[in-house]
């Protein structure tokens, strides 16, 4: 399935998406499905370690989770804001709590999803959150 | 000889045994009979204060004199006299003079006196003495017999009396035995009917401990379910997603077999995982009534600390696991016990929650106590607990979370107890408190296969 890159704001022909997660099995398994999207993609244990990796002001779409340990993925969602980085942002979790989910999309985020999600909606996430900037 | 046995025949007449009644018969036979003018008595009765004095008349004295004024007169007359009997006097009353004799009744008088009186000068005759005398003495007799008649009377009448009364006392007391007998046989009958109804409170009371237990199993189940459904949704995830890439790494041109095989390698160790967790969690809730036997505390300690660890690691809690080699088995039933570690572990992980300037580190060790004894204890470094709130955690509900139970502690509290063991917390040196359990390897008196209530572990323990 071939599909139009959009131009990111780096001006890279393939849009780099970072995820944040501390799951293993999610960094490893879904930057190869991005990759198959057609995206470059990166994988961080950790919002700590995404914000000392010097990938921000490359990433053209952030993919968090959003508990884990230390900082959280609303608070570094806080945090980007905070620094003005305006990095589209799609939360991913395993929790059915809706008033995260309604929290965090008050706050105005790109997307939500709830794993496990299929790669459409994924895809289809990934295209708003691009277009959106 | 008429009139003598007339007179002796009086005692017929007194039937009523009145003794004004029998004088005047007297004095109406001596008047009639001796023609006299009139006829006085006077009774003494012992015992009493007034005396009684009768009169009888003939129809002209009648006419003469009050009867009154006569009794008075003679009264006085013979008060003086001294009483010189059967000595009649001639003496004048009204305008007349009249013979008068006094006849003592009974010993020297003791029982009154007739006087009988006559205008003639020659009264008394020697017949109309005896006749006196006669009559005196009917009359005599006839006053004792009357006493004792009356006196009789009244002996029968007490002798009744008493006799009622004790009746009476007697009725009484039946009546208030019999009362007695059937109070006491309600009582028995209700302390009976206590002595049911605290054995049913009793049956009601472990019924109720069981259910409590498998309500925190429940309850536990539910905050245990948000951890478990992470830990199975984690591989799922991973599942979805690589096989996601495997599909599109086969329709690549060319087709990417080396990544496919890569996914498909994760896809399979991904749904082990997912797998494993289902078997532990079936092996920790399959069980429905409690059911003791001997088994491991470290065995079981560790699968509590592995179903917990994902959670533990979230929360940035480092757990080191100290358990004694060769720890003796116990007897205790295994999903309760798991359950008191799992609410020690979440306890302490919760204690720790806003714990920064330092590690966040929980330490479960056992070791064996003494002979007969296993110990656990879940060691902390968190905000750490007064020694006010020491004791009072254990209360059912006391909770200082804001979204906490509260009946964790004291369910945990109630089965350690149940296994004939203690629970109890101390404070660290450093931060933090210390949660323990102790329980009997072999708990004496086993009722029914299921541990005995509760008995009171003296011993202390020093960290």
């Amino acid at each position: 399935m071939a599909m139009e890159s959009p131009n990111d704001r780096g001006g890279n022909a393939r849009p780099l998406l970072s995820v944040v997660d501390d799951d293993e099995s999610v960094r490893e398994s879904l930057p190869d499905l991005l990759k198959e999207f057609g995206f470059a993609a990166r994988a961080f244990s950790s919002a700590q370690e995404f914000l000392s990796s010097g990938c921000l002001t490359e990433t053209s779409c952030l993919i968090l989770d959003i508990s884990m340990p230390g900082m959280s993925g609303p608070e570094l969602y806080q945090e980007l804001r905070r620094r003005g980085q305006d990095i589209p942002i799609i939360f991913i979790t395993g929790q059915r709590d809706e008033t995260i989910r309604t929290r965090v999309l008050k706050q105005g985020t790109a997307g939500f999803l709830l794993k496990p999600f299929s790669d459409a909606a994924l895809l289809t996430a990934i295209n708003m959150a691009l277009q959106a900037t | 000889m008429n009139d003598l046995l007339s007179l002796i025949a009086l005692p017929a007449f007194w039937s009523g045994n009145e003794p004004s009644q029998i004088i005047l018969i007297v004095l109406d036979a001596l008047l009639g009979m001796l023609n006299l003018d009139f006829v006085y008595a006077r009774l003494e009765s012992p015992g009493e204060a007034a005396s009684v004095e009768l009169l009888r008349m003939s129809e002209s004295w009648r006419l003469k004199l009050p009867a009154p004024e006569i009794c008075s007169v003679l009264r006085i007359w013979f008060q003086d006299e001294a009483e010189k009997p059967f000595s009649p006097v001639r003496k004048r009353l009204w305008d007349e003079d009249i013979s008068v004799i006094p006849v003592p009744l009974g010993i020297n008088g003791g029982m009154g006196t007739i006087v009988a009186a006559s205008e003639r000068a020659s009264f008394p005759e020697q017949t109309e003495s005896l006749l006196l005398s006669v009559a005196a003495n009917q009359a005599t007799v006839g006053l004792h017999e009357a006493r004792l008649l009356t006196a009789q009377k009244q002996l029968a009448m007490d002798l009744d009396r008493r006799v009622a009364e004790r009746t009476v006392e007697v009725a009484t007391t039946n009546q208030e035995l019999r009362r007695e007998i059937v109070e006491r046989a309600l009582v028995e009958a209700r302390l009976r009917h206590e002595e049911q109804e605290v054995k049913q409170k009793e049956e009601a009371l472990a019924k109720a401990r069981s259910e409590l237990a498998k309500m925190v199993q429940i309850t536990s189940l539910g905050v245990l379910t948000a951890s478990i459904a992470h830990e199975i949704n984690q591989p799922l995830s991973g599942i979805v997603t690589n096989a996601s890439t495997c599909l599109r790494m086969l329709s690549a041109d060319p087709p990417n077999i080396d990544g496919a095989r890569e996914t498909v390698r994760r896809t399979i160790r991904d749904g082990n995982r997912a797998a494993d967790v289902i078997t532990r969690l079936r092996a920790l809730y399959s069980k429905k009534e409690p059911s003791p036997e001997f088994m491991d505390l470290n065995e079981a300690a560790r699968e509590v600390t592995a179903l917990s660890m994902s959670e533990l690691q979230r929360s940035t809690v480092v757990l080191r696991e100290e358990l004694e080699d060769d720890l003796p088995s116990v007897f205790g039933d295994r999903v309760q016990l798991q359950q008191v570690i799992f609410n020690l572990l979440r306890n302490a992980a919760d204690a720790m929650r806003t714990v920064e300037d330092r590690p966040r580190e929980l330490t479960l060790r056992t070791r064996r106590d003494g002979e007969n004894r296993v110990q656990l204890s879940v060691k902390d470094a968190g905000v750490g607990i007064t020694p006010q709130a020491a004791e009072k955690i254990f209360d059912a509900f006391y909770t200082t979370k804001s979204d906490g139970m509260g009946i964790g502690l004291s369910v945990s509290r109630s089965i350690i107890e149940a296994h004939q063991g203690r629970l109890w917390a101390t404070a660290n040196d450093g931060p933090g408190c210390t949660f323990w359990f102790a329980i009997p390897c072999n708990p004496q008196a086993l009722a029914d296969g299921e541990p005995g209530l509760k008995q009171a572990d003296s011993s202390a323990d020093a960290a």
